[in-house]
């Protein structure tokens, strides 16, 4: 599974680094890591709806806040 | 024209308690493509002393710079400057180093401590000649440049840095020499050598500066042309024409902006790969084929101006820069250590996901970036183009 966060301006303001860094904390707390690739891009044309997250190419709009339930009902349960 | 820059730097620090420095350096570039610099300590310290230095070497950069003589600098200044009620004289010391055409270096001493020339990293006795203008005792000379030649001026506030306290006589002419022959083989910019000067004078002054003292240090250094890509062009059919302008120069090129970046890796027919490594509170670098640094664009650049704006002043932030691993770091290393002349591709599309209240980045304040960069850029004696798109 590809999950790809956005690094752009927009969502850096928005808090990206704390979705990437709370995503990386819960895939290694899970044992995930050999299932999940995460990754990072530019600027996805939706800045207004950031931070922008994709789950195989499925657009998400998470904040640092919903990281926790965003995991569980978006990643883990369909690992 | 040749292929030789000079790269200017300048520091100083007060007397301890005074609010002015009584030493001043002054630059002035010449249409003819040569540079002035003057580097004049002013009797004494505070005001007076600011108003004396200020005035000569404003007077002699001014003058020079028209094409007048020395001789007729030197008498412009003892008829103009005020007379010192206490001391009952005028008096300011100078030195000159005229920089003509990247080619020659001229040197006018007076009374001032005696620059100093590294050649090869080494300590380099030049040979002077004296003469009497106005019944001041004035050396001149003039010197070929080479590449790497490092030329040195300071006022006496150096080498009295520590009398009484480090040293019984002061940090001795020698003891600098050693000194900066060691700092000069490590690749430190002019200003960063002066500072790095000035710095430890302080330091041997115990942090009380017992007399304004200031050093101004001349690199001379090969041309090293570099290339900055800033935001997507407004009208989207620019991209290619944009792209093929960019990467025909020669240079390195960076790229800031994640759309930016995509038009360019599109163009490329390369991946950008962003990386996930937060360094700081600076968003991500990413790497693409063919660009030597890319980066996100208006928080990134914003941190840049910081340092920019810190480096031309007290340069306090040298360290936050020097080492650091994120993209504003980066693009300082490149443009202020590494660059002597720039060209700056930007483009003027508006994105409107910035174009919100909430956020503290907008059209103006990108637009005004490139503003303040290029001219903090250009204080630091680099040659900048701007091209908008």
């Amino acid at each position: 599974m590809k999950v790809t966060v956005c690094i752009g301006s927009s969502c850096h303001i928005k808090g990206s680094r704390h979705v990437v860094e709370q995503l990386q904390d819960l895939i290694a707390r899970d044992n995930l890591s050999d299932k999940i690739e995460l990754g990072g891009t530019f600027c996805m044309g939706k800045c207004q709806q950031g931070v922008c997250v994709t789950v195989d190419g499925e657009f998400f709009s998470v904040s640092p806040e919903t990281v926790g339930t965003f995991f569980e009902k978006e990643i883990k349960a369909r690992v | 024209m040749n292929e030789l820059t000079c790269d200017i730097g300048y520091k100083s620090i007060n007397h301890a308690g005074e609010q002015l420095c009584g030493d001043h350096v002054e630059v002035v570039e010449q249409e003819d493509g040569s540079t002035v610099i003057v580097l004049a300590d002013g009797l004494g310290s505070g005001v007076k002393a600011s108003i004396l230095s200020t005035l000569t070497s404003k007077i002699i950069s001014t003058m020079l710079a028209a094409g007048l003589s020395i001789e007729e600098c030197v008498e412009t200044i003892a008829a103009t400057l005020p007379v010192c009620s206490v001391r009952g004289v005028a008096y300011s010391t100078f030195t000159i180093i005229r920089l003509i055409r990247n080619q020659t270096a001229e040197l006018i001493q007076y009374d001032n401590p005696q620059v100093i020339v590294l050649r090869n990293g080494e300590n380099w006795e030049y040979p002077r000649t004296e003469t009497t203008i106005g019944g001041k005792q004035i050396f001149r000379s003039l010197i070929r440049l080479q590449e790497d030649d490092v030329f040195i001026a300071m006022s006496d506030g150096c080498p009295h840095a520590g009398i009484g306290m480090a040293y019984n006589f002061g940090w001795k002419r020698e003891d600098i020499i050693k000194f900066m022959e060691a700092m000069s083989l490590c690749g430190y910019t002019a200003k960063n050598l002066s500072t790095l000067l000035v710095d430890e004078c302080n330091k041997l002054y115990g942090g009380e500066p017992g007399d304004d003292a200031t050093s101004c240090v001349v690199r001379i250094r090969k041309r090293v042309p570099m290339n900055m890509l800033f935001g997507p062009p407004s009208n989207r059919d620019d991209g290619e024409r944009m792209m093929n302008l960019f990467f025909a120069k020669e240079g390195k090129h960076i790229i800031c902006g994640g759309t930016t970046s995509s038009i360019a890796a599109k163009w490329l027919n390369k991946p950008l790969r962003p990386s996930l490594s937060f360094e700081g509170d600076i968003p991500p670098i990413a790497f693409l084929e063919g660009v030597d640094l890319v980066t996100e664009g208006v928080i990134t650049v914003n941190r840049v101006v910081e340092y920019a704006k810190d480096y031309i002043g007290d340069n306090r932030q040298y360290e936050a820069w020097s080492n650091g691993k994120d993209g504003a770091s980066m693009i300082s290393r490149l443009l202020f250590e590494e660059a002597t002349d720039i060209n700056f591709y930007v483009g003027r599309a508006v994105n409107p996901a910035h174009q919100n209240p909430d956020l503290p980045i907008n059209f103006n304040i990108k637009m005004n970036l490139v503003k303040e960069l290029s001219e903090a850029l250009k204080k630091m004696g680099k040659r900048i183009k701007v091209s908008y798109f």
